[in-house]
């Protein structure tokens, strides 16, 4: 059915936690357990308006984005309020909906100084990022994108341990250099795009522009003769590869890619449990879905130029970061050397330019959310009945504590890829991916050792800290994990078989994301015609609306279509407009 | 009797309808895993055991039936290419898929996965069944048992998956249960380290597989695409070339590229095109035939990990450090024979590649050997019969490289049977002597425990292979092979085989009378636990019983009995039996002729007295030493060279040591060296922290100039207004 709900959704999947922040704001900050209480159900009301986006996306519909909104704004700079989701975008506000109560639940007992400001950091913070990821408008996105590191400071900052305020600053100033580099070439790619007038931060208008001055450069350069192009093909031309590297850089660091992932082993190590799970679990997917929504379809051409150079950073990081945990005394330490590993292979994937290995790194972007998520939050529990990071404090912890070691266990088997987790559907399709991509096939090998490497630094862990004697007096008295704890963590270990088992109907959701990120990874490097190519990848979106300041409410010509999937749809999804 | 072959003929359900029921056999345990593992505790002991061997039981009788049903000739499983004749297959949708890769949860069975489904069940069964008793004393038991429901599950999938990455879920499944279970008692810091020496060793193993796994994605893909000239040359009778390809595409597209047949229908295809070069695509400039070879190896890669071959045989040995039942189920009788399971499998591919194949005999014979060596001087019970374990998985490698894909097949059945009773019989043998497994600690258990006794001496004269055993069949088929058959590109490397092979048989006669000897027919040690046996419940005796009886009757299959189809010779019945499943094998064979295999006409009385006595040697020279030499000469060391040998074996020819030195410790180093020199020096130091110091440095020179002193703000301001002054009049006045 047609529904007004269906333009409006989204709205409320961004901004219903901020509504809850101003209830939680009005709380006297010594109801502690009311406020909680708020939050948590707030956290939830926003899962159930992720989920009810969810059943209302189509997965296979001719559109891009669903689920759109657009008002207008600052007219005058082209910036409009413009959001929407296709797959990608989508299984990734689901994943940030669904750790969101978790976060809550598992700082229950965590956090018990200044209650309030955690919670409400904790809900600009979930606004901040699901606002990310739907941001249509590239400005709008750089606005959330800088928006979340605020609260994110504070969680390191405040509420971390010993060393909080030295990491909590090394990942400010970090992110910061990047996204000021990303916001130089973003207002590059503002000007280049389009012709004064018709200016705009608008990811369709930016897009398409740049899609046709990509043509034109990857023609001349084809031709051995860019010398009479258009202006804005020529600035492309000079700019391009620079622009690419400032928005390389700048979500690199976010992922974090080798070499510039040194701050995200102090800010784990700092964060507090909630920190750690939303750092690992959402945030530094920003980086990827910025490469696969911004980097690459804006410089297709540059992206190829440095596939190579990237994909050896990303061949680097599996094997590197697998490499530091070997090394490392420290758990949490261990678990974000892990995370450079596993986003390793996100990048490894993207930059397969194979649908195989896109598919395989937007799933790993979720596996990797879900299953590291889970060992920060499990850590969380250990850390908060000991307050020890080191391996060397723990030890015999299975005997103490039995089902908190069959969760980590199981989490552990996720997390190595152990085939019926969700991690093996992951790694396989990235892996195979870059085995049939144009990569040398040494990349694809060494990064195949990842999997030796990662069974490796997992379970040694595991066995030093659950398994053998309990060797410290203090540990003998550990309590296993309570009802709140085991309900925080249930339901990521059904997500690990869910995902494991039933991969395909996720799988389906990404599917025309990915399908549009190779064509658009492939613009213009000659392998099919120009014409049903740059009828594949134009990005259409809704037209600006009329002045009233209102969506333009289902257009007269726009009648409620039936569907291939038998569904019908909103009829203002459906009025299309090319730009 | 002609109604009775009939009976069993005739598959007791309707043979298309019977592959839909095989999701079942793998449900069963995976049910009996999660009832067990969640409620064990709360439900109990006794129904803890309930639910863990019925599951188990259950999913014998159904395999019994799917045993059944493809011995009907009407049975029948429906591949993108036709259908397979005396096998039932279904195929439950897609688990994943992405651009042109697909993987659907297809199983199959036929004669090779059915034999498999019985000994896994069936071996299972009795295993659960005697670890009610043994394991009756642990608190663990809820734990052990969903172990072991779960390595049941595990287990099937692996023989049971139509596709290599369904086989795989098998495969790395059995593998983490393993790690569970040699784990099992971790509060001993030996036993979690050999779970996790296990797992790894295994995962090196695995990235093997993967990668075979993508190099044969990316051979078929590549194959698919041939240009016409080449393709005319695929045809076959009522197929064109083009066609041929189409076909193949088509089921890849169906089925997936990786799932079996549409494997076994490539085989068809890089029969025909070994010598061309692949002219574009990831593999640019390779033959199929190397990239087939490649492929292989690194198969071989990943059987050696989960088959203890060389060089990743070092886990199975610390294997052992789990619960005994554990070892007889997945150390001896099922898992660790997935390798040449996995082999017999995609049989077809490796009679592509000569290669290989002399690789894998060489490899297998080699292990066989080594092993067996290694073996006489170990003096824990289990500890011997894992390094025989090793030894006679070593001697059916020796057979997948013969290209006697059924004797080694054989020999996986045959040894399940001798070993698992073998090593039960060793648990009951630790049960009644306070754990003790040191069988210089034993003695005199003939007359103490003699259903036990008598059980293992059936199992020990089974894997030495005299007479009237099954394992003399098995073997004395592997080793017959080996010798008849030849590879001619590398014939050198079958004969060496060969010769590695027969002594190491005799060795495996040697060690294993020893250990029998000194444990069962000494007089009981004066260093015993217990002054006295006891023998076990019927628990764990019945198994026993049962496993010694089938390592007898078992011999049936390898007598030369039956006449091959169309060909005159004889064939022994596992031969006949396994016919259907090398079809397209033997196709390939006589394609290529990479192998020779002379025709059998007469049995091989030659060949029978030959192994006969090499096993009575071995025997009678362990007999010579431990009854009559050594007891006379208690105390005294061997003579010089000898001693230093055994201890050279004593300590397993330091191969863990070296492993140790020249990879475990260097790779621990890289990553110390790594972490504190280039990520805390280089990068977080000089590149982070130098940026901010230079920053904060410049930030304190500048600070100078920001002094809030009006005056000198003036005075530069003066100046600079002076020096634009100065280079306007230059520019344009002058």
């Amino acid at each position: 059915m047609t529904s007004i709900y269906d333009t409006r959704i989204l709205n409320l999947v961004i901004f219903s936690p901020l509504l809850m922040a101003a209830l939680v704001l009005f709380l006297p900050r010594t109801e502690k357990a009311q406020i909680r209480a708020v939050t948590f159900v707030g956290m939830l009301f926003n899962l159930a308006t992720c989920l009810w986006a969810w059943t209302r996306f189509v997965p296979r519909h001719p559109n891009e984005f669903q689920l759109e909104y657009r008002m207008r704004w600052i007219d005058d700079l082209g910036l409009s309020y413009h959001i929407g989701v296709d797959g990608l975008a989508m299984t990734l506000v689901l994943l940030t909906g669904v750790l969101g109560p978790l976060v809550v639940l598992a700082s229950w007992t965590y956090v018990e100084e200044r209650v309030k400001e955690f919670h409400l950091a904790l809900l600009v913070l979930q606004t901040a990022l699901i606002g990310a990821v739907c941001s249509l408008d590239v400005l709008l996105f750089y606005v959330f994108f800088e928006a979340m590191l605020i609260p994110m400071y504070l969680l390191i900052g405040v509420w971390g341990a010993e060393e909080r305020q030295m990491a909590a600053t090394k990942f400010f100033l970090y992110t910061l250099v990047g996204s000021l580099l990303m916001l130089v070439a973003l207002l590059a790619a503002y000007f280049i795009a389009a012709p004064a007038g018709s200016r705009s931060f608008d990811y369709a208008t930016l897009y398409n522009g740049l899609m046709s001055l990509n043509r034109e450069v990857a023609a001349c350069t084809a031709a051995g003769d860019c010398s009479n192009v258009s202006a804005g093909a020529s600035a492309l031309l000079r700019w391009g590869p620079l622009m690419f590297i400032a928005f390389s850089i700048a979500f690199a660091i976010k992922v974090p890619m080798f070499p510039v992932h040194t701050w995200l082993p102090d800010a784990h190590v700092q964060a507090p449990v909630a920190g750690s799970m939303i750092l690992a679990g959402v945030m530094l997917k920003m980086g990827t879905f910025g490469f696969w929504r911004f980097a690459v379809p804006f410089f297709p051409v540059a992206a190829r130029q440095y596939q190579v150079i990237i994909s050896l950073l990303a061949v680097i990081g599996i094997v590197y970061g697998a490499l530091m945990c070997l090394a490392q005394k420290d758990i949490k330490k261990l678990i974000a050397y892990s995370s450079v590993s596993h986003l390793g292979y996100c990048m490894l994937g993207m930059f397969a330019f194979t649908s195989e290995g896109a598919t395989g790194s937007a799933y790993q972007m979720l596996n990797h959310g879900i299953s590291t998520g889970a060992l920060f939050l499990l850590f969380g529990f250990l850390y908060e009945r000991r307050h020890a990071r080191l391996m060397a404090d723990y030890g015999g912890i299975a005997r103490v504590m039995p089902v908190f070691t069959a969760f980590f266990l199981i989490v552990t088997f996720s997390s190595i890829a152990v085939p019926g987790t969700n991690g093996f559907v992951g790694e396989f399709l990235v892996l195979l991916g870059s085995f049939k991509s144009n990569l040398p096939m040494a990349f694809s090998v060494a990064a195949t050792t990842g999997v030796i490497l990662g069974a490796a630094y997992m379970l040694w862990m595991v066995q030093k800290v659950f398994f053998g004697t309990v060797t410290h007096q203090e540990n003998l008295g550990l309590k296993d994990l309570n009802r709140r704890e085991v309900l925080a963590v249930v339901p990521l270990l059904i997500l690990i078989a869910v995902m494991g088992l039933r991969p395909q109907p996720f799988l389906d959701m990404l599917n025309p994301s990915t399908e549009r990120f190779i064509a658009r990874a492939q613009y213009a490097s000659g392998k099919t015609d120009a014409a049903t190519e740059d009828a594949k990848v134009r990005v259409r979106v809704r037209e600006l609306p009329a002045k009233a300041d209102v969506v333009a409410e289902a257009a007269p010509a726009a009648m409620p279509r039936l569907m291939p999937t038998g569904r019908i749809l909103p009829a203002a999804a459906l009025n299309l407009q090319n730009p | 009797m002609q109604k009775l072959v009939e009976f069993f003929q005739t598959a007791p359900v309707d043979p298309q309808q019977a592959g839909q029921m095989l999701w079942l056999i793998i449900l069963l345990p995976l049910l009996g895993a999660f009832i067990t593992g969640v409620f064990g505790k709360i439900i109990g002991r006794a129904n803890t055991h309930l639910v863990a061997v019925g599951a188990v039981f259950g999913s014998f009788l159904l395999s019994l039936i799917v045993f059944w049903t493809i011995n009907d000739y009407r049975a029948m499983a429906t591949t993108p290419f036709g259908s397979v004749n005396y096998a039932v297959g279904a195929d439950y949708g897609t688990w994943f898929s992405a651009g042109a890769f697909k993987v659907t949860f297809g199983l199959f069975a036929d004669h090779l996965s059915g034999s498999m489904l019985l000994v896994i069940t069936g071996v299972g069964f009795l295993i659960h069944l005697y670890s009610t008793e043994y394991m009756s004393h642990d608190d663990g038991y809820w734990r052990f048992f969903a172990y072991l429901n779960l390595f049941v599950a595990a287990m099937l999938t692996l023989v049971l998956g139509d596709s290599l990455p369904l086989l795989f879920v098998g495969w790395e499944g059995v593998g983490m249960c393993s790690y569970l279970l040699i784990g099992f008692w971790y509060t001993d810091p030996a036993k979690a380290f050999a779970g996790r020496k296990a797992f790894i060793t295994n995962r090196i193993g695995d990235f093997g597989f993967l990668v075979g796994s993508f190099l044969m994605v990316l051979a078929l893909e590549a194959a698919t695409k041939m240009p016409a000239d080449v393709s005319s040359k695929l045809g076959r009778p009522g197929l064109e070339g083009s066609s041929v390809l189409a076909r193949l595409s088509d089921g890849a597209k169906q089925k997936g590229p990786l799932a079996v047949p549409v494997l076994e229908e490539g085989s068809k295809v890089f029969a025909s095109l070994l010598d061309d070069t692949i002219p574009a695509g990831p593999l640019e400039g390779f033959t199929f035939g190397g990239v087939l070879t490649a492929a292989l190896l690194l198969f071989l890669l990943g059987a050696a990990g989960k088959s203890a071959q060389i060089p990743l045989y070092v886990w199975l040995p610390d294997a052992m450090a789990g619960p005994t039942p554990v070892s007889a189920l997945i150390h001896a009788a099922t898992m660790v024979t997935s390798g040449i399971y996995l082999f017999c499998r995609i049989s077809w591919l490796a009679v592509l590649s000569p290669t290989a194949m002399a690789t894998i005999a060489l490899i297998g014979a080699t292990t066989a050997l080594v092993a067996a060596l290694i073996a006489f001087s170990q003096k824990g019970l289990k500890k011997v019969l894992a390094y025989s374990t090793v030894s006679q998985l070593g001697l059916m490698f020796l057979g997948i490289g013969a290209g006697a894909f059924w004797a080694a097949f054989l020999h996986v059945i045959t040894h399940a049977f001798f070993k698992a009773c073998l090593f039960l019989g060793a648990g009951s043998v630790m049960h009644g002597n306070g754990e003790e497994e040191d069988i210089t600690k034993l003695g005199n258990l003939r007359k103490e425990m003699p259903t036990t006794w008598l059980t293992f001496l059936v199992a020990t004269l089974a894997i030495t292979g005299i007479v009237p055993l099954s394992g003399f069949f098995s073997k004395d088929a592997i080793l017959h092979a080996a010798h008849t058959n030849s590879i001619p590109a590398v014939a050198w490397a079958l004969k060496t085989a060969w010769v590695l092979g027969v002594v190491a048989a005799g060795c495996t006669a040697f060690y294993m009378m020893r250990m029998y000897f000194v444990a069962f027919e000494y007089p009981r040690s004066a260093e015993a636990k217990t002054p006295h046996a006891h023998e076990s419940s019927w628990h764990m005796t019945l198994p026993l019983v049962v496993l010694a009886v089938l390592s007898v009757v078992a011999l049936v299959h390898g007598l030369p009995i039956m006449k091959a189809e169309g060909r005159g010779t004889i064939q022994t019945l596992m031969e006949n039996f396994l016919d259907p499943v090398f079809r397209t094998t033997q196709e390939n064979l006589a394609k290529r002729q990479f192998l020779v295999i002379p025709p059998e006409e007469h049995v091989p009385w030659g060949a029978y007295l030959q192994a006969w006595l090499i096993a009575l040697t071995g025997g009678g020279i362990a007999f010579f030493l431990y009854m009559r030499f050594f007891p006379s000469r208690k105390g005294q060391p061997l003579p010089g060279p000898l001693e230093a040998l055994r201890t050279f074996s004593w300590n397993k020819f330091y191969v863990d040591e070296v492993y140790n030195f020249v990879i475990i410790r260097p790779l621990g180093v890289v990553a110390r060296v790594l972490w504190r020199v280039v990520d805390s020096i280089l990068i977080d130091g000089v590149a982070v922290r130098g940026t901010a110091w230079v920053t904060k440095q410049s930030g304190s020179v500048l600070r100078y100039l920001q002094t809030g002193d009006a005056q000198a703000y003036a005075a530069i301001m003066a100046l600079g207004l002076a020096g634009a002054l100065v280079w306007v009049l230059q520019r344009y006045a002058l």
